[in-house]
């Protein structure tokens, strides 16, 4: 009975005018406050008196309200007249300097004037809820807030571009014909309407090849929104420390925090080639003097089992060739003959190795290229910077098993399957008939979003 | 002076007869008027009832009590179910009638039946006002008058008959329309719409060059419809051949004749029985069209020509069906036409198709934009007994989508704004895999002995039998393939399976590549059930998974639809509501959603946001929110 127009009506929220802190808290060169709703106008001519309500998209210089007995402040506003906004209601954002003291006063005025405090991401959530957006490029916003990458940006814009959700959609029409066809053979048998099997099938595959080609973005798309994890392994003194600071002083740190994950490895954020990387430094094991080496080595492969990539450095010094044998365990590597410039007649020769000078950089142009690509190599394919994060990944690898379990000879069967495949990739979109994963979705906005 | 009658039913059609004879049933006086006796229960179109979609409606309409399939087993001349090789689920069991000993057996129940009284009359208007309708007007003066009046008027509100050129005032062939009730309706405040549906031509049987044709005969053992009849036979076969292009052609040369491509035909006609003007134009690179050729009775020479529904003049009329294959020299018996006619807008009707707003009128049938029979039926016994339950303040007989095919069609109609003639179609349901005619009568036929519709004697019979299929299917689930026993390598042989690894039989059974069919009738248990059973219990292992997800949504749909409406809600409104609607919440106080939805003036808009806010109440509170007990 809940249909998706009464949860759209829920997801409004209601008739109420919300107001928010739209940029970082904190001090700052400006700020700007948000306010969306029926009475934002209202609101507006009452919180700013001189201000023209129907200069839609214009900027006007005007003085703030505040009350409390503080002085007018001034500010430029811009009113949003809907469906021309980005809720699709009537917005206005009022830039101030941005002190947290003038905002709050701004805010409380706000208040004061009939407004509510936003929720985390209610803004975006109304504009999913009057047609500005779905549920996919509403969180295709949240991840363009917070991209760090240039990978991660890329990936955001396209979804919020809407391609991801066209694709889908794509996907669910072509099914959709092949519900219909499906039913019609099934009720109008009688009349002899018949569609071919071969027809169906063809049908059936075709959108079956949309699905996992999304589907097969998937590991791009956790690699490039979680990171890929880059361990640096190699005996005592063959470098790693001085991998380490260098890759961090080279390439841009990211300074936002996220938790190590383990305490024994020293940790770090880099952007290599775009991705976002976590550098893992297993030099951060200090072998005591008087602990035993085998602890060492137990804890070095601890952490090679939680990498996605490896880099092996070998110290040249200790012997000119590259160690043989050694297993990376299924992982992509890559190796480094160190201190090269100790020893003269140091060949790489293998494929996975380079030769190289941690102290003066010699073949250091060398060993980032090939780290480059293996970074692109460990992302994978994007297709187009489509890539699907784990909550699409579960609705199109549901649709994609439902359109396996196809079998046209049992027609009645066939439709349930192709209409549960129908509504898998709907959530995908935002069909999402379930309030818990519309409020998961919406409670990593921040307020104010 | 006698005691007023508790239902006045205006029509004897499909509707009409089983609105009567279930409220009579109840123990209700009821009155039916109709224009002629001899017409009562009328197959105006096809001879043929059930079939996919409808044939869901009758069996259900069968389980709750109703007449239709029993009259259909006695009057039946060939049966077969539709769709017998796939699952159960959409099997589609068909009987074709003799048209005429219908019509007689359905007139004999109404004469017989003690508190009916059958009137002959035209009904021209209503008597009533300030929300409630006294009775009805009859043409000869008379009034009429009851606690309640049913409406199954069919096409014969301001009916215009088309064939080509000739336009004639007419309900159906060789029958007047009625006039005068249409405008009291749209009086009332109700809107009217104008629909249109065809017949095709009857052929004199001994003129058809049977050489040419494929004979189609009925089901080998062929199956009663109805829980009332113990055995039916087949008597009659029938015919198929198919247009050739040169049909495509003459249509297409005369389309500016037919009424409908003219424009003198407003109505909108139903999208899935097209007439021949429709497939050519619709399909244009479908060089043939299958015809089917049925008798129409036994003590008849009338055949009905199915697939060939047209209102394009005489002389084109007998040019197409020249140039099919048999039928050079048939003769004409009666030509094909069109009717166009009155239906009033089905959202305007409750779930109970009481119309809103009015404490005592209802509606049922083709008046309300459906087309079949069946359709007809089953909206006609829910309108008559709900009459009845009503008038006695008692709850009423109100049937989801999710518990039966009758569900489907109610809520479709006063919920979705249809502007063509509505069919039942399987497509319509979502549970379709829950509602097969299998299970009809475990769904519904318990309500048909609460009615007092249904005998509990009969009801325990059947009982007894779904219960051995249950016990069957329970055994499936446990027992082990026995891969010593002779069966099993037999089964070996028939499908090619491998037994080594120790698996159930049900386990088997639902193997994706497994043909079920000829492995059941060997397997232990099975074995002795009917080949019906049989079937059903297959069908039901292998929907299995299907299956529970449909019961899990099913409940989830019944206790939403039982949930309580928080108090705040009834008095405060929600934003989105109108005025008006909030008003009525606040007046009425429906203590839970399905109340709600009774409601004159509820639109299914103000159901869905009222819905959303009860289930988003219900998540903040924690509560369930479910009635006590």
């Amino acid at each position: 009975m809940a249909s998706s127009s009464a949860l759209s009506f829920d997801l409004a929220g209601g008739a109420d005018t919300i107001v928010a802190l739209a940029t970082p808290a904190g001090h700052g060169a400006l700020a700007v406050v948000r306010l969306s709703g029926a009475d934002t106008l209202k609101i507006a001519t009452g919180l700013c008196p001189g201000l023209d309500p129907t200069a839609s998209w214009k900027a006007q210089l005007t003085q703030v309200q505040c009350g409390d007995g503080l002085p007018d402040e001034r500010a430029v506003a811009i009113v949003y007249e809907g469906p021309r906004s980005y809720t699709g209601e009537d917005m206005l954002e009022i830039t101030v300097h941005g002190s947290p003291a003038l905002t709050q006063a701004v805010i409380g005025a706000c208040v004061g004037l009939g407004c509510r405090p936003a929720r985390p991401g209610e803004f975006t959530r109304r504009a999913v809820a009057n047609g500005k957006m779905d549920v996919a490029q509403a969180e295709g916003v949240a991840e363009l807030i917070a991209a760090e990458t240039a990978w991660q940006l890329r990936v955001a814009q396209t979804q919020v571009r809407g391609e991801l959700s066209a694709r889908v959609a794509a996907a669910r029409r072509l099914l959709i014909g092949l519900l219909a066809r499906i039913e019609g053979e099934l009720d109008l048998a009688a009349q002899g309407v018949a569609a071919g099997a071969g027809e169906l099938a063809a049908e059936r595959g075709k959108a079956l090849a949309e699905v996992e080609g999304l589907l097969a973005t998937s590991r791009a798309g956790e690699r490039i929104r979680d990171g890929l994890r880059l361990v640096i392994l190699g005996a005592p003194n063959s470098g790693k420390s001085t991998l380490f600071n260098r890759l961090l002083r080279r390439q841009r740190a990211i300074v936002s925090a996220h938790p190590g994950t383990t305490r024994d490895v020293l940790e770090a954020e880099v952007e290599i080639g775009g991705v976002r990387v976590v550098l893992a430094d297993t030099a951060g094991l200090r072998e005591s003097p008087d602990k035993v080496e085998q602890e060492g080595v137990r804890r070095a492969e601890a952490a090679a089992a939680t990498a996605d990539a490896i880099v092996l450095l070998h110290d040249a010094t200790v012997s000119v060739s590259p160690p043989a044998g050694w297993d990376p365990g299924g992982r992509p590597w890559l190796g480094v003959l160190t201190k090269t410039d100790l020893v003269a007649g140091v060949v790489a020769g293998d494929e996975e190795w380079v030769a190289a000078s941690l102290l003066t950089g010699d073949g250091w142009g060398a060993f980032e290229e090939r780290l480059h690509a293996l970074v692109s190599q460990e992302i994978g394919e994007t297709d187009g910077a489509v890539a699907v994060n784990r909550r699409h990944a579960v609705g199109l690898a549901a649709a994609r098993d439902e359109l396996l379990a196809v079998r046209f000879g049992e027609p009645e069967v066939a439709a349930e399957c192709v209409r549960a495949a129908i509504q898998h990739l709907g959530e995908v979109i935002g069909d999402v008939s379930s309030d818990e994963v519309l409020d998961a979705v919406f409670a990593r906005f921040c307020v104010g979003k | 002076m006698a005691p007023q009658p508790d239902l006045v039913v205006v029509g004897a059609g499909h509707a009409g007869c089983e609105a009567a004879l279930g409220a009579a049933r109840m123990g209700a006086r009821v009155v039916v008027v109709t224009l002629r006796r001899d017409t009562v229960a009328q197959m105006p179109c096809n001879p043929a009832m059930g079939g996919i979609g409808k044939g869901h409606l009758m069996a259900e309409i069968d389980a709750l009590g109703g007449v239709q399939a029993w009259a259909a087993d006695r009057a039946g001349l060939q049966f077969r179910v539709l769709n017998r090789s796939r699952g159960a689920a959409v099997w589609g069991p068909r009987v074709q009638c003799d048209k005429a000993r219908y019509s007689l057996l359905m007139l004999r129940l109404l004469e017989r039946a003690r508190n009916i009284s059958l009137i002959e009359g035209e009904a021209v208007g209503l008597i009533g006002g300030g929300g409630r309708i006294e009775g009805l007007r009859l043409g000869d003066g008379r009034r009429v008058t009851g606690r309640a009046v049913l409406l199954t008027t069919g096409t014969f509100l301001g009916g215009l008959l088309h064939t080509g050129d000739e336009r004639r005032d007419g309900g159906r062939f060789g029958e007047p329309a009625s006039h005068g009730l249409g405008r009291d309706l749209a009086g009332l405040g109700l809107e009217l719409r104008r629909y249109k549906t065809g017949t095709p031509p009857r052929l004199h049987r001994d003129s058809l060059d049977y050489a040419r044709l494929r004979e189609q005969r009925g089901d080998e053992s062929p199956l009663p419809f109805s829980w009332r009849t113990r055995e039916v036979r087949n008597r009659v076969s029938c015919w198929v051949t198919r247009t050739p292009p040169l049909v495509r052609t003459i249509v297409n040369e005369n389309l500016d004749r037919s009424p409908l491509y003219s424009g003198r035909i407003a109505g909108t006609g139903p999208r899935y029985c097209p007439s021949i003007e429709d497939k050519v134009v619709r399909f244009p690179d479908h060089e043939e069209h299958t015809v089917f050729l049925e008798p129409e009775g036994l003590t008849t020479p009338s055949v009905y020509v199915n697939g060939l529904s047209t209102s394009l003049p005489r002389d084109v009329q007998e040019r197409i069906v020249h140039a099919v294959p048999g039928l050079e020299r048939a003769c004409f018996l009666r030509h094909g036409y069109a009717v166009e006619y009155d239906v009033v807008a089905a959202v305007q009707v409750g779930r109970t198709l009481r119309v809103r707003g009015l404490d005592n009128l209802y509606l049922a049938g083709q008046v309300l934009g459906t087309s079949g029979y069946e359709e007809a039926a089953a909206q006609g016994l829910l309108a008559g007994v709900n009459a009845i339950l009503e008038g006695r303040s008692r709850e009423p007989l109100c049937l989801g989508r999710e518990e039966a095919y009758i569900g489907v069609l109610i809520d479709d109609l006063i919920t979705r704004d249809h502007r063509e003639p509505y069919r039942m179609m399987t497509s319509r349901a979502e549970h379709r895999l829950l509602l097969g005619v299998d299970s009809a009568r475990e769904r519904l036929m318990a309500r048909g002995v609460a009615l007092g519709l249904v005998p509990e004697r009969a009801f325990h019979v059947e009982r007894r039998r779904w219960k051995a299929r249950d016990r069957v299917a329970a055994a499936l689930e446990s027992e082990r393939v026995n891969s010593d026993n002779e069966t099993a390598a037999a089964l070996l042989d028939l499908a090619g399976v491998d037994l080594r690894r120790a698996t159930t039989w049900a386990a088997l059974l639902r193997r994706p590549d497994l043909e079920a069919g000829a492995v059941a009738a060997r397997i232990p248990g099975l074995a002795e059930l009917s080949d019906e059973d049989r079937s059903v219990v297959v069908s039901r292992l292998r929907y299995a998974g299907y299956l529970e997800r449909h019961q899990r949504e099913r409940e989830r749909v019944r206790r939403l639809r039982a949930r309580r409406i928080p108090e705040t809600l009834l008095a405060g409104g929600a934003p989105g509501l109108s005025r008006e609607v909030a008003e009525l919440l606040a007046h009425h106080q429906p203590a839970t959603l399905a109340d709600a939805e009774q409601l004159p003036g509820m639109t299914p808009a103000a159901m869905a946001i009222l819905a959303g806010r009860v289930a988003s109440e219900g998540r903040k509170t924690g509560a369930g929110g479910d009635p006590g007990g």
